[in-house]
């Protein structure tokens, strides 16, 4: 916890902008701010930075129509900094802007309403390699993969189904468990729960499953 | 003062039903149409109000006629004025009223085009063929009408009779227009040329009157349309500004004011319900756990210090009236009445049951130590739910911080015992 990590705050807002640098701990540096996705690019790119905080609905001028800004920020500036991790920051957990950014590259994603404290903590799990997973993004992921209807998946290289273990760490997270307390619960150790998050995480980025899609569009996570 | 009168008047009031008077009058009998009828069902009607045989009714209608036409004037002053007589079901008319007008109308109309054609209209005056043809021309468009306004409410008859009708009517008054037409060729005096112009001219705007209701009603259609299409865009408009603004300093607020202060719930508050709003377009009409349990912890956010979140996951089949429902609702009250700061609520239902979690951050309790007489826990959640066929627990939460109480109901009697509720079998 006590290394410092360097973010880049990308949002429209500025007033949004101040608000969060003045709340992140010390713990947390922040070198760059771009407020649209051209501006994002170039500051990610130029900084470099361990984290983006990166907003999802972002103004640009060539955003393609049906994704979201926060998403371009991702596809356009991942390659040229490949040891910098995105954490998504929505003002909703609406399933197809969360589900849109986190398929782009997002390590996770965390509402705006959240305090400081936990942005930051947020923010140190992804520079250390963990995914960030709310309840409701976790409930989410149950439904998409059919666990709720007894989809299991048999091989562990499977993309389109989570494994009996996977599943009872997602509803572990669903209903409110922090990562310690879901090996707690389990009798695993903290390192082996990340381990099955990012798993869920890699899913959900690489899956075709068509309910990803669909299921996100039909309906509106509130 | 006032309040004196009143009850002396009340005093008296039952006095009156009593009396004489209102013992000997005949029960009142509305004049009423019968919902299955001939036409129009006046007749039927008068006669049944007056007692009176059915065709002395009729028989009365047309003979008074000879005065001045009161007959009929009276016939359509009780049509408009009389009421259906009391029912749900439509009304139906066995006779085909509008096929009776068509026919009326070619009677007149028949003759005038053979003579016209004929050339026997050569010498024929104009006052012998004038009246005749409007009368046509009025029983077409009155078919027409018929057709659109009253047959096509009917199930029997609908709207392919509608159409075939003012097809009917259509020819009719396009050969009437055609004829006279071809009379302005070869007239031969002035009051001829106007008299087949005006009825040429009477024609087409009978068939123009024939369409006209299609085409108000086709008309008001696409401007409501149009009306309803630019409402939709400026919604979305509305909303995506809000969602860049409002919504995100709401955000901001939360975000700064500390998760459980009361300005941040306020502003929790605010944004849900903006977003509700929003968004209200495309949320289930019908009531099913999940919508209502959230809209339940949306509530406790406005009562108590505290966040809910809800997460929903599988398809909810379980009603919001239900045992389970009830059960997770006073989970949740104890939740943000006891312990306050986060809770988290989670629905899962799948094919074996459906299941509730609701876990709080609180000082936490053990049953034990809850007093026997203490009804609260014991009786409304794990009792409510085993009677209902389930079951429920509460236990600490996970590494001893707060309490979770789990609720689960089998999905084979989610169907029903969820429902009804009480009227579930005890034991």
């Amino acid at each position: 916890m006590a290394e410092r990590v360097r973010v880049v705050v990308v949002d429209d807002h500025s007033i949004f902008r101040s608000g969060l640098k003045a709340d992140l701990d010390d713990t947390i540096e922040v070198v760059g701010e771009a407020h649209d996705v051209e501006s994002a690019v170039r500051a990610v790119t130029d900084a470099s930075p361990d984290v983006v905080l990166l907003d999802v609905h972002l103004p640009g001028a060539a955003v393609p129509a049906g994704t979201s800004g926060g998403a371009e920020v991702i596809r356009r500036a991942a390659n040229t900094v490949p040891g910098t991790k995105f954490l998504a920051l929505s003002v909703s957990d609406k399933a197809e802007d969360v589900v849109g950014v986190i398929r782009a590259g997002a390590r996770g994603y965390i509402t705006k309403g959240s305090s400081g404290a936990d942005v930051s903590r947020a923010v140190h799990a992804v520079a250390g390699g963990d995914a960030v997973f709310s309840p409701k993004l976790a409930g989410f992921v149950l439904d998409a993969f059919g666990a709720a209807v007894g989809e299991t998946a048999q091989a562990s290289d499977e993309l389109d189904r989570l494994s009996a273990r996977e599943q009872e760490v997602m509803r572990l997270i669903a209903r409110g468990y922090a990562y310690k307390e879901v090996a707690s619960e389990l009798f695993i150790s903290t390192k082996t729960v990340e381990t099955h998050v990012s798993a869920v995480l890699r899913k959900l980025q690489l899956s075709s499953r068509h309910e990803l899609t669909a299921w996100a569009n039909a309906r509106r996570l509130l | 003062m006032d309040e004196r009168t009143a009850e002396a008047a009340e005093a008296t009031a039952p006095a009156v039903p009593a009396g004489p008077a209102a013992a000997s009058a005949p029960p009142e009998r509305k004049l009423t149409r019968p919902r299955d009828c001939v036409a129009t069902g006046v007749s039927a009607g008068l006669a049944e109000h007056l007692a009176w045989p059915v065709w002395v009714v009729r028989a009365g209608f047309v003979v008074s006629n000879i005065a001045a036409g009161a007959g009929l004037m009276l016939y359509v002053w009780l049509w408009a004025l009389t009421p259906w007589s009391p029912g749900e079901e439509r009304p139906s008319r066995s006779a085909p009223v509008a096929w009776m007008l068509v026919a009326a109308s070619t009677f007149f109309l028949a003759p005038v085009w053979l003579t016209q054609a004929s050339g026997a209209g050569y010498v024929a005056p104009v006052a012998s063929w004038l009246g005749p043809t409007l009368a046509g021309i009025g029983l077409a468009v009155a078919a027409g009408a018929w057709a659109t306004f009253v047959d096509r409410s009917e199930t029997a008859r609908g709207p392919r009779h509608e159409l075939v009708i003012r097809i009917a009517a259509t020819v009719l008054l396009a050969v009437t227009t055609l004829t006279f037409v071809a009379v302005l060729g070869w007239s031969t005096s002035t009051a001829k040329t106007y008299g087949a112009a005006f009825i040429a001219f009477a024609a087409l705007v009978g068939i123009a009157l024939v369409y006209l209701p299609t085409l108000l009603a086709q008309w008001r259609e696409l401007s409501d349309e149009r009306t309803k299409r630019i409402r939709e865009e400026q919604r979305s408009e509305i909303a995506a500004h809000l969602h860049d603004s409002v919504l995100q300093t709401l955000a901001l607020i939360q975000n700064r004011a500390g998760a459980t202060s009361e300005v941040a719930r306020i502003a929790r508050a605010q944004e849900r319900e903006l977003r509700d709003w929003l968004f209200a377009g495309d949320a289930p009409v019908d009531s099913d756990l999940g919508t209502d349990l959230r809209d339940f912890g949306a509530a406790l956010e406005i009562d108590y210090a505290v966040t809910v979140d809800v997460v929903v996951v599988g398809e909810i089949r379980e009603r919001a009236s239900g045992e389970l429902a009830a059960a997770a609702r006073e989970a949740m009250l104890n939740a943000a009445r006891h312990a306050g700061g986060e809770v988290s609520v989670y629905v899962e239902s799948s094919r074996e049951a459906v299941e509730v979690f609701v876990r709080d951050r609180g000082p936490g309790f053990s049953l034990a130590e809850v007093p026997g007489d203490r009804l609260g826990v014991r009786e409304s959640i794990i009792g409510r739910m085993r009677r209902a066929g389930g079951s429920g627990s509460v236990a600490p939460g996970a590494g001893g911080v707060g309490t979770e109480v789990r609720l689960r109901f089998p999905a084979e009697r989610a169907g029903n015992a969820g429902g009804i509720g009480g009227e579930v079998p005890r034991g």
